[in-house]
């Protein structure tokens, strides 16, 4: 894998969008490397089971194992080169393309040079900060379905589920699945009326597989009597040292705690799934526009609909770009692949449209039926009410919410709440407190939360040990002195000839 | 992982920050880091009127980014390669300074009631070639006549004394008083008390040209700063813009011998206790430090793109593989721990490698408080330039290599 020579398309992430876009790109004729930081294929969503895990019973697997599994052998029998456990930690622009730092897991860091870069980096669970949020116990619906889906485990013996969206029902019924006791399913929309249902079916023409899918959930949720609640959150975690109850609350369509409405229920494990936000670090570290759609995950990338991105030669796909489900992602990633090819003259314009048509076909029946369900599913602004002063919002650095409202009230600027208080500085570069922090500075402010954005992208987008980013070849710039034309304008002066002696 | 909480310190009122500019005042200030939030601090507290501007936010550019050592012994970035023969003066000169700097530092949290968060670790100066090892003679030799308190340590005892050095290491200079404090916490400190002294700091203006009236009316204004805010009638201007502080002097015809470059800095995951002491580099660009959260701050001057704002400064993954590299070098111990992050900010240099401090004599009326390393030095230029600005004439003249207008092309007639 490790070349001098420029790919034509590095695709970050194997999920379902990463693996059609390079499927499609290496039929188009293009020289394709996909690479993705887990030991297998198939990103959040279609998950395989770990090395070393056997399935002994086929049957008992999920059927969106099986699917995914059919996707990873498609994109297997393409031509495009695969890399597992290789982390992306950085990207930068040159004169031909990009150069990508690449971290193999346990190896030292190497640079690969592609002329296009496709993102499909996927999604992660919206993080929510609630008292207790911290404790032990409390665990995200991705967390939890790694664990069910790799490893066959479940993290505790009696659950809550708390969350929204199409997980809501999915998932619970997955764990059920699994064997999970689970105690109580909140869903913080509404009950679907008697009309959304007609409504869905009447758009949904061609989605059928969605609304089977939706049907069985809630059959196998009845099946193991799991109590499912509508319009309720959690509001706290409690317990010593662990999670031993859940309280949940009533709420407004605005997701805002109803008083007088909480109930609480022993459990030893908390999931929260509200949802899915994407994973934006790579995208925005390349210099990429963001946009922000809130039933879409909130910050988003911006990009036509090819999947073109604001910097030219880079592409998206995916959950990462703007949460819009797996087989979403599927035809996404077929487009921008695409574009790609088009772009670099491997393919026609005629013959991108020509491929191109079927994608968008299932595209628009998809986004047809997202819209007609996104009231079920809007998440709403009470979702960052919930903390209070004690409640710990950044959990790398341990800074609190009076901590955060005080730097808010002092600044409108992310950077500057970020630099007075730390939240945001510790090894999750603010993937779980930045929404949080930009809601808080909103709020202080009276401006949506969509106008406050996310602090500086930073590299390494994962951390990266030092003996695997340490390069000896790399020259050391030596004395400080003047007349060297230190020209730091254009960077390119990394490698200024060492000084000879110091004195 | 989630440790002692930090605690915020006083943070500046962003009412006050937005508030509209002030039609005139006495003396304004260009650049809200360190330099001028401590020269506002000074000169409010002396009782002059003072208002201070800057384009952005308050701390964000180099003052607010640099990793936060504080410097006594003589580092790489004063040596010209002349040989300390050559810059021998210079260089004694800059030891004194360090150690006047010093002690301000260690007076800063009674003087602003505050936790500027220094920390007194002791630093090593590392070397690894015979040649360096001389330099590191030579320098202790200057810091001896200064009166900065090192000693050479090398053999069993620098094993002893330093475990957690590599075996390439020959020598290192140890002095027992260096060590870092909190960039983040400094200047809104500095920010918050000259405010409350009568300072009027203004955050989001932005001066686009500074008329000069060689010749004032009734009010002695001989400046009218124009932003985009609106104008500011001045008596004094005081550019403290660091790395922009050229393009503020240029504003009033002036050439300052001043130049920026980006650098970049590298902070790891918190870990287990390993380095007491700050650790620095004679011959290569280096500077570690383990933080009070016990995080590994690895910097030491690598280089970073310096583009214009509004976008923040990017690092190159070169700067980053390279610094760690030296730092791999010289603690070994450190191979596991996770770089998390990076970043970098633009920092003043000057052609000399001396300040720029005190007023023009071509522009009388206008100043400059420019150090190179600000970080350590900024403190003390302002108080020393608070004291002449606030009764002219009781103090000495700052040394003619400070002199604002030494890069200047002399007009062939005044």
């Amino acid at each position: 894998m490790l070349t001098e020579q420029y790919l034509d398309l590095l695709v970050v992430g194997g999920g379902p969008a990463g693996m059609s876009a390079a499927r499609t790109a290496a039929d188009a004729g293009m020289r394709v490397l996909l690479v993705d930081e887990r030991p297998t294929l198939g990103g959040q969503i279609y998950k395989q089971p770990g090395p070393g895990a056997r399935v002994t019973d086929p049957a008992a697997a999920d059927r969106s194992t099986a699917y995914g599994r059919s996707l990873i052998e498609a994109a297997q029998s393409s031509a495009a080169d695969l890399v597992l456990r290789t982390s992306v930690v950085a990207v930068e622009q040159d004169d031909d393309g990009f150069a990508v730092v690449v971290v193999p897991d346990g190896e030292r860091a190497t640079t690969l040079r592609t002329r296009r870069l496709l993102l499909s980096c996927g999604a992660h669970d919206r993080p929510v900060v609630f008292p207790g949020w911290t404790l032990p116990g409390v665990v995200t619906a991705g967390g939890m379905q790694s664990m069910a889906k790799s490893q066959f485990v479940l993290p505790g013996r009696r659950m809550v589920f708390a969350g929204s969206g199409p997980v809501a029902l999915a998932f619970p019924a997955q764990l059920a699945h699994y064997g999970a006791d689970i105690a109580v399913a909140l869903e913080a929309g509404p009950a679907p009326r008697p009309g959304d249902a007609a409504r869905v079916a009447r758009i949904a023409r061609g989605n059928t597989d969605l609304l089977r899918d939706a049907a069985r959930y809630r059959a196998t949720l009845l099946r193991h009597r799991v109590p499912l609640r509508y319009g309720r959150v959690v509001v706290r975690a409690e317990g010593e040292g662990r999670v031993e109850r859940v309280v949940h609350a009533a709420v407004d369509r605005e997701w805002r705690v109803v008083p007088g409405t909480e109930q609480s229920v022993e459990a030893d494990v908390l999931c929260i799934g509200y949802g899915f936000v994407p994973s934006l670090e790579l995208l925005r570290l390349a210099g990429c526009e963001t946009d922000f759609d809130e039933d879409l995950g909130g910050r988003v990338a911006r990009k036509d609909d090819w999947g073109r991105t604001s910097v030219s030669g880079v592409y998206a796909a995916g959950d990462g770009t703007g949460v819009e489900g797996s087989y979403v992602a599927i035809d996404e990633g077929v487009l921008a692949a695409l574009a790609a090819a088009r772009d670099a003259g491997v393919l026609d314009e005629r013959a991108a449209d020509e491929r191109a048509v079927p994608a968008r076909r299932r595209l628009r029946r998809r986004r047809a039926l997202a819209r007609s369900t996104r009231r079920l599913f809007r998440v709403g602004p009470g979702i960052y009410d919930l903390a209070d002063d004690e409640t710990v919002v950044c959990r790398c650095e341990g800074i609190t919410q009076s901590e955060v409202a005080r730097a808010a009230d002092a600044t409108d600027d992310v950077s500057v709440v970020k630099a007075l208080t730390r939240a945001g500085m510790g090894p999750c570069q603010g993937r779980n407190c930045a929404r949080h922090v930009a809601a808080s500075i909103a709020k202080a402010h009276g401006r949506p939360v969509g106008t406050v954005d996310f602090a500086t992208a930073r590299m390494p987008v994962r951390p990266v040990p030092i003996s695997a980013m340490a390069d000896a070849d790399v020259a050391d710039p030596g004395l400080f002195v003047a007349d060297h034309e230190a020209d730091g304008a254009d960077g390119a002066d990394v490698a200024v000839s060492r000084e000879e002696g110091p004195l | 992982m989630s440790t002692a909480p930090t605690t915020l310190g006083p943070v500046p009122s962003l009412d006050s920050l937005r508030a509209p500019l002030p039609a005139e005042t006495d003396v304004a200030i260009v650049g809200g880091g360190i330099a001028g939030a401590a020269l506002a601090f000074y000169l409010a507290r002396a009782g002059v009127e003072v208002v201070l501007v800057d384009r952005g936010e308050l701390n964000r550019e180099a003052s607010g980014t640099n990793a936060g050592s504080f410097h006594l012994q003589l580092a790489i970035h004063q040596l010209s390669g002349a040989g300390t023969g050559a810059d021998r003066d210079r260089l004694l000169a800059d030891a004194r300074l360090s150690l006047e700097a010093y002690r301000l530092w260690q007076e800063l949290d009674d003087e602003l009631d505050g936790d500027v968060h220094l920390h007194e670790t002791g630093g090593w100066m590392v070397a690894e070639t015979p040649e360096q090892v001389q330099v590191l003679r030579d320098k202790h030799e200057l810091e001896q006549l200064a009166g900065i308190e090192t000693e050479v340590v090398e053999g069993d005892a620098l094993r002893e004394r330093a475990p957690f050095l590599s075996p390439r290491v020959l020598a290192a200079t140890y002095c027992p008083t260096e060590g870092h404090a909190d960039p983040l916490s400094v200047t809104p400190l500095y920010a918050v008390r000259a405010a409350e002294h009568g300072a009027q700091l203004r955050t989001h203006v932005a001066v686009q040209a500074i008329d000069h009236h060689p010749e004032p009316g009734s009010g002695a204004h001989r400046f009218t700063v124009r932003t985009d805010q609106g104008d500011l009638r001045a008596r004094r201007v005081v550019d403290c813009a660091g790395a922009w502080s050229g393009e503020v002097a240029a504003m009033v015809g002036l050439r300052l011998p001043v130049r920026h470059e980006g650098l970049h800095v590298n902070v790891t995951e918190r870990r287990p206790r390993l380095l007491p002491s700050m650790v620095q580099h004679i011959g290569r660009r280096l500077t570690l430090k383990q933080s009070s959260q016990g995080t590994f701050i690895i910097g030491g001057g690598w280089p970073a793109p310096a583009v214009p704002l509004p976008h923040r400064y990017p690092t190159r993954w070169q700067s980053a593989a390279g610094n760690v590299a030296v730092a791999l070098d010289v603690v070994p111990g450190l191979g596991d721990a996770r770089v998390v992050r990076t970043w970098s900010g633009v920092i003043v240099f000057t052609d000399d490698m001396s300040p720029v401090v005190g007023e023009s004599e071509l522009v009388p009326g206008f100043f400059a408080c420019i150090a190179s390393t600000g970080f350590t030095f900024s403190p003390m230029f302002a108080r020393q330039l608070a004291a002449q600005m606030a009764a002219p004439g009781d103090h000495e003249p700052f040394p003619e290599r400070y002199a604002v207008d030494r890069a200047q092309e002399r007009p062939a007639q005044p």
